[in-house]
């Protein structure tokens, strides 16, 4: 059966977006949305008055914001490591990694403080992407030239994060959640990263040869292989740019409150495997995942706000909303296509 | 003048095996040259030494007359030496233009862009030089085999090659494809491209190349001009000694009707239905072969007679009882042989010897199975004497089956099913892989099958095969049966229009073989058919 949400034409999506697949999601969502507009201002009285009233808010933007990022960050390293064929679920762990050596880093160069110019946060910023990206260099070499299962080693990867920040933290500042710097990134830091990491990322892996390159190392790497093009490097910057990407988002989610918490499943919460989810849902385009990753995050943003308003429903159910509406969307709209070799070996001839 | 390559003393030794021997070659500018030799004879190390994958332990390739030394494939690349694969090294979801650049993109916006404009026009300038018929747009994954082919051949042109190395250009072809293929020959050459081709068909060295080496056991057994031999020279010349290369059949009155297939039906893995509506029946004694490009449904048909899959329509039957949905293990029991087309898939658990991989199938069946417990003793005695009578290297049981080449493996799986005692042999491709030495054992063992009133459905992609073979032969096209035809006088060319899936315009041919099967073969069977 075809999508009828597939054929609507919209003119500058058409040229980002050709899968019929995240075409639909994207016009179903903005349908949705308008309509909950509609009848919002329509029936302010109503459950749809209220809903909207929730859904066009700042503060519910600034928190879709706050929580997507992480997603969709992950979500675009993730794409660029799996088209390369590294399968990389290690995200959770570089989100994890990269939120405590964020905050970690501000509060060693002190708040108030800079160095070369660069503001203390922003210096944590980056030791948290530093910290991410040397943490899938490990992967990436344990997987590339050591050839390990990519699952196990990206199970391990999250593992060693979940263990070792908490207990940093708590070397450190005595407990597994961090004291509150007292600054944080805005909202709205967050906001612009993400889409100029979606455009970027989408720039990249369209229009660049090493967009070709990737493609071609996780479809057909023999073919990369015979034109002279390694294999083994162009997988390194796949899973590279994972950890590079996955670091911006784990940093930004810490400092945009100022804290690493660390109790239970830490802070992130599972958003790197939703971060899995998005790009998939996605079908591996960054536009897709960006949409996919906003819709997550809005309706946990939703849902949290949907609990203070009192309806007679359990929260244990409204926290459930998010991942039912995923499990809806998925059923209904389709499904994707692997890369050819994505999670295999390659091993050159000579 | 220097020849375009020269290849002078080659030798190259692997621990244990030498598979070149001071091997010279040489080959004109503008020539088209074949290398013709056995499986493992060295023709494709050889060439790998030329495109720089493998450095010569001995010896030095010359490229007009200079001497070169390369350390990878990209060195020959770069030297003018192009290589194309008999599997293409194509990236499926991407277009054409794609894929002929990648790795050389033409790059604008200081590399932040690949030039689309600039690449596409120097694919369609290629493609319309050389007449290739190419859409640069195209995905690969839909456009035809002889298309990809030619992709390979753009990929290499564009990285400036002058001398294309194809291996087994043609295996995947239809004998349509292959003539367009023998065209773009012409072009290239005409153009001063020189190209050095990989085959073990005798008859695609004789019609495609002006010049034909022949290796055997890694030596250069001699370099002729292709006017100059007779398929059987050159058949003496790859086995080392005389070789009968028609199968001799003989007249025979086939018998009980062992299968019927009727209006059959069938989906392959991805629900989409592969075979159509296909009706035969095959009797004692008689050889049915089935012809056709690979791809058109055989695989589907051949899984539903065999009980791999579920036919969605139609019946089988087998002895005269009805078969589809049974198990497989059923359909082993009742005497069903099959020897499967992806050898190394089903036909042998790799990791497994020779002795535990000669009871498959019968690992249930007295003499093997006792009281469940195998019996180890009578089952390497099952093992050697397969590996005797089929001439398996090594002879050795212990080997593990992923250590013996795809020629042994091959037979190892046909004695294996052979001496089954089946009353049905479901052979594909039989021979695929297999050195022409063996393949003429195998075609006489496979005849000894039928004389002893075996029923044998045999289905290949080889054209003289099946035409020598069968006492009736169909062609298969997108899951139907274009004809069904008298091996004995239908010629090439009708069975290559079939297998692009037109109708032959006399019918007279096709109606009397269709309604008529299994009456008239007393005629069909003595011709000696000259494939």
């Amino acid at each position: 059966m075809r999508n009828p949400l597939a054929d609507v034409s919209i003119p500058v999506l058409d040229d980002l977006i050709k899968s019929d697949y995240v075409r639909s999601l994207v016009v179903g969502t903005v349908g949705v949305l308008g309509a909950l507009l509609v009848l919002g201002t329509l029936f302010p009285e109503s459950v749809a008055g209220d809903l909207s009233g929730i859904v066009f808010s700042t503060s519910t933007a600034a928190s879709t914001a706050r929580l997507a990022a992480p997603i969709v960050l992950a979500g675009l390293g993730g794409i660029f490591a799996e088209k390369s064929g590294v399968i990389n679920i290690g995200l959770e762990g570089l989100l994890i990694i990269s939120a405590f050596v964020s905050v970690y880093v501000s509060s060693v160069v002190g708040i108030g403080n800079a160095v070369l110019g660069v503001p203390a946060i922003w210096v944590g910023f980056l030791g948290g992407i530093a910290a991410s990206t040397a943490l899938s260099l490990v992967f990436g070499i344990v997987c590339i030239e050591f050839q390990a299962d990519q699952i196990i080693a990206g199970l391990a990867v999250w593992l060693i994060a979940l263990g070792l920040a908490p207990f940093m933290s708590t070397v450190f500042f005595g407990g597994v959640n961090t004291p509150n710097l007292g600054a944080s990134v805005g909202w709205k830091y967050s906001a612009v990263m993400v889409v100029v990491a979606t455009l970027a990322s989408w720039w990249a892996l369209n229009r660049t040869a090493f967009g070709k390159h990737l493609r071609a190392a996780g479809e057909n790497p023999k073919a990369l292989d015979t034109v002279g093009v390694s294999v083994s490097k162009v997988r390194h910057a796949g899973v590279l740019l994972s950890g590079v990407l996955s670091g911006v988002g784990g940093s930004a989610l810490a400092l945009s409150i100022g804290q690493f918490i660390g109790s239970g499943e830490t802070m992130v919460q599972g958003k790197g495997f939703i971060a899995i989810v998005a790009y998939l849902f996605g079908n591996y385009n960054p536009i897709g995942t960006l949409g996919a990753g906003v819709l997550f995050a809005g309706l946990d943003a939703v849902q949290i706000r949907l609990q203070q308003l009192g309806y007679a429903i359990p929260d244990t159910l409204v926290q459930t909303i998010p991942y039912v509406v995923v499990i809806l969307v998925l059923a209904l709209v389709g499904r994707t296509r692997l890369p050819e070799a994505a999670g295999e070996h390659y091993e050159t001839e000579d | 003048m220097n020849p375009a390559v020269h290849m002078d003393g080659i030798t190259k030794r692997f621990p244990g095996v030498v598979a070149n021997d001071d091997v010279d070659l040489a080959v004109e500018r503008g020539s088209v040259h074949a290398l013709l030799g056995e499986n493992g004879a060295g023709k494709t190390t050889l060439m790998n030494v030329l495109y720089g994958l493998y450095e010569p332990t001995e010896g030095t390739v010359f490229l007009d007359g200079e001497p070169q030394s390369f350390d990878s494939p990209r060195d020959a690349i770069d030297a003018g030496v192009g290589m194309i694969h008999q599997h293409f090294m194509l990236v499926d979801p991407m277009t054409v233009w794609e894929n002929v650049v990648l790795g050389n993109e033409p790059r604008t916006w200081g590399g932040l862009r690949v030039d689309e404009a600039a690449a596409r026009e120097a694919v369609v300038d290629l493609s319309e030089r050389y007449g290739f018929d190419v859409d640069p747009d195209a995905r690969i994954e839909d456009v035809s085999v002889g298309v990809q082919q030619r992709v390979e051949i753009l990929k290499a042109l564009y990285r400036g090659a002058d001398v294309l190395i194809m291996d087994e250009p043609t295996a995947v072809l239809t004998p349509q494809e292959v003539e367009d293929l023998y065209d773009v020959f012409e072009e290239l050459t005409d153009q001063g491209k020189t190209i050095i081709f990989i085959s073990h068909k005798l008859g695609e060295a004789l019609s495609a190349a002006d010049d034909i080496t022949v290796l055997r056991d890694g030596v250069n057994v001699g370099t002729v001009a292709s006017t100059d031999v007779t398929r059987e020279d050159l058949a003496e010349m790859m086995v080392g000694r005389e070789v009968l290369m028609e199968p001799a059949t003989t007249p025979q009155e086939p018998g009980d009707k062992v299968l019927e297939v009727t209006d059959v039906h069938a989906d392959d893995d991805r629900g989409v239905e592969a075979v159509s509506g296909i009706s035969f029946e095959l009797r004692a004694g008689e050889v049915f072969g089935i012809a056709g490009v690979d791809g058109n449904g055989q695989s589907q048909l051949v899984e539903a007679i065999t009980g791999m899959r579920e036919p969605t329509d139609g019946e089988i039957t087998y002895l005269g009882e009805a078969m589809a949905g049974e198990s497989r293990r059923e359909h082993i029991d009742r005497g069903m042989a099959f020897i499967p087309e992806d050898r190394q898939e089903r036909g042998l658990v790799m990791s497994y010897d020779l002795t535990e991989n000669g009871i498959l199938g019968s690992q249930h069946d007295p003499p093997f199975a006792e009281d469940g417990r195998l019996d180890w003793r009578a089952s390497r005695d099952h093992a050697e004497s397969v590996i005797e009578q089929y001439d398996v290297r090594p002879p050795d049981a212990d080997a593990e089956a992923e250590s013996l080449s795809g020629g042994n493996q091959q037979k190892f799986i046909v004695g294996r099913e052979f001496e089954r005692d089946p009353d049905l042999v479901v052979a594909m491709h039989p021979t695929r892989g297999v050195d022409i030495g063996s393949t003429e054992f195998l075609h006489d063992r496979l005849l000894e099958l039928r004389a002893e009133g075996k029923a044998v459905l045999l289905v290949s992609s080889k054209l003289d095969e099946v035409q020598g073979l069968s006492d009736r032969l169909a062609v298969i096209h997108e899951g139907e049966f274009s004809g069904v035809v008298d091996p004995a006088t239908v010629t090439e060319e009708e069975i290559g229009l079939l297998m692009a899936g037109e109708t032959l315009a006399d019918d007279s041919v096709e109606g009397a073989a269709v309604h008529d099967a299994g009456t008239d073969l007393g005629e069909a069977g003595d011709e000696e058919v000259d494939a």
